[in-house]
């Protein structure tokens, strides 16, 4: 299995609330945390803004627990929407290494797991899902590789989201059969965070079975990372790094450039 | 004796060959399906609800079988009442016990062929009843431990240099595993006595390495980890030669594998102990003692164990006595009081109440040989008479090595634990109790 992974924790302007919810992801065992940026779409244009940087957090990232390497944050763009049309991907989005959407409405939904450029599609939490979930979209968003998000943080706080997380949770299951999904937590405050084991266990409430359970929390969340990181590139293959040349090689050609070129051509 | 099997039944075949249950219906202890297995059984608690007659299964479940992994004979309490859904809920992780009884004076006693074969330990509890202070032969035994070195950011190629080669695996007794690496998430290095060295990597390390392995026996759906086994001392790894020096390049320049490592190897009696040789010595590294630990417990309840009652019919069952057992060595209290919300864990039947015993605990790196000589140490125990009529020894495995006994493979689902505990009783006689957890070979 690969590196457990959070992909999504509040993101605040409280900076010592962030950075001990992070130290206490690290403690946990989780090796990536993706830092959320909720954004409710708005029909005219807006500026979502771009995120803070990761590595003002920090001078030294908390190392994560029985490993050697320091826990690893991405930023992350939730979008709300209501309305296909106000979806709309604007030069921003190349900030964050992945975008999510929660789709509010059917309609929404179905173009999310169809057309839409997105990674993660969230599924409510916090009330009962308005819409039922349709076999076509969810094979197509399968296919096309996107996966579905619950998040547990209001499971814990409320018994009634509670009831609500787990029955949505149930009738994805239902159409999906555990396939593509991740379950991360949203949490707002270091209290609400969960073991990435205790997670696994979670997704049997779920419906998951044993080894999706387990994938939900490393394997899928590690494959929708790859999905962020392919927007950045063409076609998955080809990615570009600028390369900024170095002062001191401009002052080194002062030999005849002709000369010089053959003899590196050689 | 069903000849046409449905849909449904194939799925539920399926599942259950891929979650790992083996057949029960050949009765052989080992490998869970053989050749000549002609039934497969499901069974519902204890109640034999279908078999099935393999031969007559269509070529799909044939090769699934075949491709089966090891997997020990389990109960499969699966309803057919309750949703697919909830069926998941009913199951446990798989865990495997395996439980032996035999002397130490029957010459054909394979008790030092799994001691020897099971290689990285990392705790050692011993524990005697009615016993208030622990033998001085028993204390210098564990004081006597090899020491072992952390030595940190080593690279796995460093391993391979001629040099080190002669100091380490040429030995035949030089153990090393890597330090903080989970099995379940990160790429872990070993290198066994036998010279095997073993490198369990994750997908993406796997595919940038260059190297021959096989997908990991604990792959959900899409294999996630690789395993890579080199043999140190084939001929065809000898430095110079061609393999030799592609493994070489992989580790040095395609993937520079770095990481900590705890190594130790066993000196021979009468010999200088083994230092690091200069290869390994220019990293940084920390000598390192085993901790011993020896705790004193008044007024425990304990079980009455009889010899030759292994299963538990009189006395207490295996599981139910490795509960307590493990209870003890964790400080739980055992008294199940109504008022107390914490363990409701309890002494099994019959038991008798013990004045004082002793827990001794050894932890770090702990070779098979030391083991070995400590599990001798304790049978020269009951040479005097004593109280006691039993003590255990429990050695549990490191929770992150790449195997458990031999060269089966070890993995880490919810838990990672592969122990052996012996039970010795007065007359030689022992109970040997061998437990893997979920993604786990058998124990031999």
């Amino acid at each position: 299995m690969a590196a457990f992974a959070d992909l999504c924790i509040s993101g605040t302007n409280d900076k010592k609330r962030l950075q001990s919810i992070i130290e206490t992801a690290a403690h946990l065992g989780y090796s990536t945390v993706a830092i959320n940026h909720l954004v409710e779409v708005q029909p005219k244009k807006q500026e979502i803004g771009k995120p803070k940087c990761v590595s003002e957090l920090f001078d030294h990232f908390p190392i994560v627990q029985g490993r050697s390497r320091p826990i690893r944050v991405l930023n992350r763009l939730t979008l709300v929407v209501s309305d296909t049309s106000h979806f709309r991907q604007t030069a921003d989005f190349k900030f964050y290494d992945i975008i999510a959407i929660y789709p509010k409405t059917e309609k929404v939904f179905h173009a999310a797991c169809m057309s839409c450029d997105v990674d993660i599609i969230c599924i409510a939490a916090t009330e009962k899902q308005p819409f039922h979930f349709k076999r076509p979209p969810v094979f197509g968003a399968i296919e096309r590789g996107v996966f579905f998000e619950i998040s547990y943080a209001a499971a814990i706080k409320d018994s009634t989201m509670r009831r609500y997380t787990i029955s949505n949770a149930i009738s994805l299951m239902e159409t999906c059969k555990g396939k593509n999904v991740i379950v991360s937590s949203g949490a707002e405050k270091p209290l609400e965070l969960r073991g990435p084991y205790d997670i696994a266990n979670l997704g049997l409430l779920f419906g998951l079975s044993e080894g999706d359970a387990k994938a939900a929390v490393s394997a899928n969340c590690r494959a929708a990372l790859l999905h962020g990181e392919t927007r950045k590139t063409a076609l998955g293959i080809i990615r570009t790094v600028k390369k900024s040349q170095p002062a001191d090689e401009r002052e080194d050609k002062e030999a005849p450039p002709s000369k010089k070129a053959k003899l590196d051509a050689m | 004796m069903a000849a046409h099997v449905t849909d449904q039944q194939l799925r539920q075949i399926r599942s259950i060959l891929l979650e790992g249950w083996a057949c029960t219906g050949c009765d052989v202890r080992g490998p869970g399906f053989s050749e000549d297995c002609d039934w497969f059984s499901i069974r519902c608690g204890n109640e034999l609800r279908k078999r099935i007659l393999l031969k007559s299964l269509s070529p799909q479940i044939s090769a699934v079988k075949n491709n089966v992994k090891k997997k020990r004979t389990v109960i499969c309490p699966f309803s057919s009442q309750t949703s697919a859904m909830f069926s998941e809920l009913q199951k446990c992780p798989r865990n495997v016990l395996v439980c032996e009884r035999s002397s130490f004076m029957n010459e054909k006693s394979r008790h030092d062929k799994h001691v020897s074969q099971h290689y990285f330990n990392y705790k050692v509890s011993v524990f005697i009843p009615h016993c208030g202070v622990p033998p001085s032969s028993l204390s210098d035994a564990m004081r006597r431990f090899t020491r072992f070195y952390l030595v940190r950011e080593v690279p796995v190629f460093e391993l391979l240099g001629e040099e080190c080669l002669e100091k380490t695996v040429r030995t035949g007794r030089f153990y090393a595993l890597s330090y903080k690496t989970r099995i379940d998430q990160d790429d872990v290095v070993a290198l066994l006595p036998t010279g095997q060295l073993i490198l369990s990597v994750v997908k993406d390390t796997y595919e940038q390495l260059g190297l021959e392995g096989r997908p990991s026996q604990y792959a959900h759906k899409r294999p996630m980890r690789y395993v890579v086994v080199i043999d140190l001392t084939d001929k065809s790894m000898a430095p110079g030669s061609k393999r030799y020096d592609r493994v070489l390049w992989a580790l040095r320049e395609k993937v520079p594998l770095k990481t900590d490592f705890l190594m130790a190897c066993h000196s021979v009696v009468g010999t200088e102990a083994w230092s690091l040789p200069p290869c390994l010595s220019r990293y940084p590294w920390k000598e390192l003692q085993a901790s011993v630990d020896t705790q004193t417990l008044r007024d425990l309840p304990c079980p009455v164990l009889h010899g030759d009652d292994l299963r538990g019919e009189t006395a207490c069952e295996p599981h139910a006595f490795l509960e307590w057992l493990g209870a003890v060595g964790l400080g739980i209290g055992c008294e199940n009081e109504a008022t107390s919300f914490l363990s409701t864990y309890e002494c099994p039947e019959p038991r008798t109440l013990v004045d004082q015993a002793v827990l001794c605990t050894v932890t770090g790196l702990l070779l098979p040989e030391d083991i070995h000589s400590l599990l001798e140490e304790l049978r020269r125990y009951f040479d005097q008479p004593k109280s006691s009529s039993w003590l255990s020894l429990v050695v549990h495995g490191f929770a992150d090595s790449p195997i458990s006994w031999g060269m089966a493979e070890h993995g880490f689902h919810k838990g990672g634990e592969n122990f052996y505990s012996f039970v010795l009783f007065k007359n030689q006689d022992y109970w040997l109790h061998m437990g893997t957890g979920a993604n786990d070979g058998c124990p031999p």
